[in-house]
């Protein structure tokens, strides 16, 4: 049942505890090894710590860059800054939860292939509007051109 | 401070000349995240292989970003003897050209720019790269220092960006780095490097204004065991972007400015909180200190002066209000970003509860320039009350859109106009928003108004952390404002009532006028709604809030009464009070609008004026998105 | 000791006494909702602010969280802030239009519900009360916020059964509108605490943690006095006697 390993974790909250690091920074650590924040992880957090649980949760829901929910095998950012907003950076989202059949343009696709998210500013303005697929930022994006993303993504074996 | 050290500093200084200044052929590649954004990525890989391939006697390096964002990917080739030359857009096919000239031993065509000489702001002086403009080649391109672009601007902040390997602490001591710490360690004590900032006058960049030297003052006279310094690189705003542009392209200087600031307020810890949503700037910076230690620069016993400093990195989680300080801290103790009232200030009581000051990246990466140029020189920029220089993130419906720094008091107009061409499609100037979420909308009318923190507060916004985002008569500002409160909705705390009720309400009043529900009542409920959460909100996010929704309603109103009057929105944006048409008489038939439309909306013959089945559409823009003619109109 | 005027009348204070603590030893109402006595300051609702001026700048900031300090002059009853309470009570009033607390503080300052808001009609305000009781005086943390903005609401971790919480209640008990529910199920009666939690009396359920504890009977009276697992936990803390948590409070003496 366990959707983590645990040496793993244990490794991170060593590590931590040595650097005295802050909570902020040990959730990421954790996020970055896992993909996102099982309830497992916390609880064993809550365990070795002795942080209260209602603690991380309540930062783990605080900050917007935690999921506690799978991620998608893609990440598909929208920038949804100023210059992205008046380029119309909403079209892309909404483009996008069209062919993934999401309600409310964010969220990950039924077949876990892709997480739709909104980000405020990548601070690209310049390339606007803009869309971050994994680690690749793509500047002056169109509803075809971020089509073509798509159709590239999901023949890719990520 | 002994000899050595300063031996040790001038040696490594010759060093990075000669990296800057190479007796073979070098070639460089704007790698900041708006120049990859625009395909540098593969521009680098291919100038790598290719000169491999091709056997060049070249280097091959990265720079950041030189603020002509709209001429991304940017290559600069140095060849021994020759002027820098800079070429625009380049894709890996034109890379090609570019090396095959090269290789034949000719100047490669296409540059658009030139560099003849480089000014050491630092050090007063300049060094030129090459004198063989008898080329008639080399002589028809225009200068850096000719073109619009750079003509009124006015570089501190930004003085490395674009020119320095952000990787190469070299290149930064060879522009002057790190000298006006060796100097002050050597010979000024913090009172004095305090006062040194006084008098500059030099005012915080992050939003707000405060004097950075009084900031300095009160936190240098707390008694406490330990004091911090904090680097406050949560760049939050959208449309701003010079603080992740500092931290990639010139990185040596925040840490610099760190230094001075932590010996002038008697801080032994630094932290810099760095936007999650910034990675390459994390990656740089973490290049950075590791050097800067390598060189002592950073450490126990700082080039042997007994000084001792070192600085940790904090990336952000994703939270906007994590860039007001008290929120800031909370977040680097580990907690969530929740925002308390001051005082105490951070100054008095901060991070752990001990003294802290908190600066902005631009106005710590302004620091070593004033301290060796003296604040005498930055206070003879700018005007009365804001001296020295600000950047702009000068964004939107702008020809030129790119990253500029230009003395306070600077026009609008020259900003807009002069140093960014003018509004692209020969469309109509409507307004400029200033100041990010916090800020307001500045009007065509206003378009003479000297930029600086007073002029924008009278004129109903903010300096704010320098974003200018141009709007043209596409752009509605109820929409804008909505746009607005929406963001802050979402980035509330939800710590105090009038923000996290008062603006979610705001928002829903806005979201009634844009889909045409709104009354005339609205627009006085709104006002005193704005007026309350000013005056009421707990921390600078949400008195600032309404900003946005003031500045519209003072000199938009007759979009806001379209809007509910006549259930029209003007600039054409607000889907539900638009439809979608194709004007007959533009359209050419070629059918892109129909192949486009996901809604099959949309109806023609091959060669004929399409039509829009207006029950059907669903007003996602991609018809106009592809028309090549501009037929879809709204 | 610092000197200060508050509403025109001059008094001294001990450093770091706040301007509520102030107001109310001279008989100066401030309302209040996210302020308790025994808890530490927030202030988030705002209800308290007062207008504070020191070298002839004014600053609005909340009475609950501001330390008095030398020279400022307080108003407490300005029409501004006035207008800023009106303003607080109706946005929360569109929130939780049930609850007494607001009802009677809309009567107290004229204040009526706004039309043109639809209601939200929850009963919890986001003052933070139950968290910080949890927190300070039961020093348990089974709660906190979860979510932020408008989202932000108290909450068991995961929304979920509550590992930590004790059910002694004071959450119920500190909260100004009644928002956190408390109910104890009769010895032999079934209750459903969640969904898919069901628990058979005798017990004590929190709703709002998902929380239902069965509840201890008195060794000398019978009556089912407290739940087991609070009582262990207070017994692993305190240094008392093995038998002492097994009669009531009334028979303890």
């Amino acid at each position: 049942m366990e959707s983590f390993n645990k040496t793993s974790l244990n490794t991170i909250i060593q590590a931590h505890k040595k650097q005295n690091g802050s909570l902020v920074s040990l959730l990421q650590d954790i996020q970055d090894t896992f993909g996102y924040l099982p309830r497992e992880a916390l609880q064993h957090v809550n365990t070795v710590l002795d942080i209260p649980l209602s603690k991380l949760f309540s930062i783990a829901t605080f900050y917007n860059a935690f999921n506690l929910e799978p991620q998608g095998k893609n990440t598909l950012s929208v920038c949804l800054g100023t210059a992205c907003h008046v380029k119309g950076g909403e079209n892309l989202i909404a483009m996008m939860g069209r062919a993934l059949g999401l309600d409310n343009s964010e969220g990950t696709s039924a077949d876990g292939k892709f997480t739709i998210k909104k980000v405020r500013c990548l601070g690209c303005c310049s390339m606007a509007p803009v869309v971050k697929a994994n680690d690749d930022i793509h500047g002056s994006m169109t509803q075809t051109k971020t089509a073509n993303l798509l159709k590239k993504l999901k023949k890719s074996k990520r | 401070m002994n000899a050595k050290a300063i031996k040790n500093v001038q040696g490594l200084k010759k060093e990075g000349l000669v990296s800057l200044f190479p007796d073979k052929i070098k070639i460089i590649v704007g790698s900041a995240s708006c120049g990859l954004a625009a395909g540098a990525g593969p521009v680098f890989e291919a100038i790598k292989t290719g000169v491999k391939e091709k056997r060049i006697k070249a280097r091959v390096t990265r720079t950041g970003c030189i603020g002509l964002c709209h001429q991304e990917p940017l290559v600069d080739v140095i060849i021994p003897d020759k002027p820098r030359l800079t070429y625009g857009k380049v894709t890996p096919q034109a890379v090609k050209k570019i090396l095959d000239a090269l290789k034949k031993g000719k100047v490669p065509q296409g540059a658009f720019a030139r560099i003849d000489t480089e000014e050491f702001l630092l050090e007063g002086t300049s060094r030129t790269y090459g004198t063989d403009s008898e080329d008639p080649q080399i002589a028809q391109i225009p200068g850096f220092d000719v073109l619009s672009f750079y003509q009124k601007q006015s570089r501190i902040a930004l003085r490395n960006c674009g020119f320095i390997d952000p990787g190469n602490i070299l290149e930064y001591m060879a522009k002057g780095g790190y000298t006006a710490l060796a100097e002050l360690l050597q010979s000024k004590s913090p009172q004095q490097v305090v006062s040194e900032i006084e008098r500059s006058g030099l005012r915080g960049r992050g939003g707000a204004g405060f004097l950075t030297g009084r900031k300095w003052k009160m936190c240098r006279a707390a008694h406490a065991d330990k004091k911090y310094l904090i680097c406050n690189a949560d760049e939050g705003d959208p449309g701003a972007y010079m603080d992740r542009s500092i931290l990639e392209g010139d990185p040596h200087t925040v840490i610099e400015g760190m230094l001075i600031a932590g010996y002038a307020i008697g801080a032994a810890q630094g932290y810099i909180y760095v936007r999650d949503e910034y990675p390459l700037a994390i990656e740089r910076l973490q290049k950075a200190l590791k050097q800067a230690r390598t060189h002592g620069l950073l450490g126990d016993d700082i080039l042997k002066s007994g000084f001792s400093f070192d600085i940790i990195i904090n990336r952000g989680a994703g939270a906007f209000v994590c860039g007001e300080e008290t929120a800031l801290i909370k977040s680097i103790e580990g907690d969530w970003g929740e925002p308390r009232q001051r005082p105490p200030y951070p100054a008095q009581r901060g991070l752990w509860g001990k003294p802290t000051v908190i600066n902005n990246v631009e106005t710590l990466a302004t620091v070593p320039a004033v301290m060796h140029n003296g604040a005498k020189w930055f206070s003879a920029l700018g005007t009365q009350h804001s001296k020295g220089t600000k950047v702009f993130s000068l964004v939107g419906k702008v020809n030129r859109i790119g990253l500029v720094e230009v003395p306070m008091g600077t026009s609008l107009r020259d900003i807009i106009y002069d140093i960014g061409g003018g509004i692209p499609d020969g469309r109509a100037f409507k307004a400029v928003q200033t100041g990010g979420p916090s800020g307001g909308c500045i009007p065509a009318e206003l378009i003479d108004l000297p930029v600086d923190y007073e002029a924008l507060s009278r004129a109903g916004s903010i300096m704010g952390s320098g974003g200018l985002i141009v709007m043209d008569d596409k752009t509605c500002m109820v929409d804008v404002a909505k746009y607005f409160l929406d963001f802050l909705e979402n980035e509330s705390c939800g710590k105090c009532t009038p923000c996290r009720v008062g603006v979610k309400r705001m928002r829903e009043l806005l979201d009634a006028i844009c889909s045409g529900s709104g009354i005339i009542e609205d627009l006085a409920l709104l006002e005193k709604m704005a007026l309350n959460i000013k005056d009421s909100a707990l921390c600078g996010l949400g008195k600032t809030a309404p900003n946005p929704v003031l500045s519209t309603l003072k000199y938009f109103k007759d979009e806001y009464l379209a809007h509910i009057l006549l259930k029209k929105c003007p600039a054409g944006v607000c889907k539900n009070l638009i439809t979608y048409a194709i004007d007959p008489a533009v359209c050419t038939g070629c059918g892109a609008c129909l192949k486009a439309c996901p809604a099959d909306a949309i109806k023609g013959e091959k060669k004929k004026a399409h039509k829009v089945l207006t029950k059907k559409c669903i007003k996602c823009g991609a018809c106009q998105e592809v028309c090549p003619v501009g037929a879809v109109v709204t | 000791m610092v000197a200060l005027k508050i509403d025109g009348i001059a008094t001294s204070v001990p450093d770091g006494t706040t301007i509520l603590t102030v107001a109310k030893k001279l008989g100066i109402w401030i309302p209040t909702l996210c302020h308790h006595d025994v808890l530490t300051p927030y202030g988030g609702c705002r209800l308290c602010v007062v207008e504070v001026t020191l070298d002839g700048a004014t600053q609005i900031v909340s009475a609950c969280t501001y330390a008095a300090a030398d020279g400022i002059e307080v108003q407490t009853c300005t029409e501004r802030i006035i207008g800023i309470r009106k303003f607080i009570v109706e946005m929360l009033l569109a929130e939780a239009p049930q609850a007494e607390v607001l009802q009677d503080l809309a009567r107290d300052l004229g204040v009526t519900p706004p039309e043109r808001f639809q209601p939200r009609n929850e009963l919890c305000i986001a003052c933070g009360q139950c968290i910080r009781a949890c927190r300070e005086i039961v020093e348990v943390s089974a709660i906190d916020f979860a979510h932020r903005g408008y989202e932000r609401v108290a909450a068991s971790p995961f929304f979920q059964r509550s590992e930590d919480c004790i059910a002694c209640g004071t959450c119920v008990d500190i909260c100004p509108t009644g928002a956190i529910t408390k109910r104890d199920i009769p010895a032999g009666e079934k209750a459903v605490v969640a969904d898919g939690i069901n628990i058979t009396g005798p017990a004590r359920i929190i709703d709002n943690w998902k929380v239902g504890l069965a509840l201890k009977q008195c060794e000398k009276c019978g009556e089912h006095f407290a739940p087991q697992f609070q009582l262990d936990h207070f017994s692993k803390r305190a240094s008392l006697p093995d038998d002492f948590f097994n009669v009531c409070r009334q028979c303890r003496t």
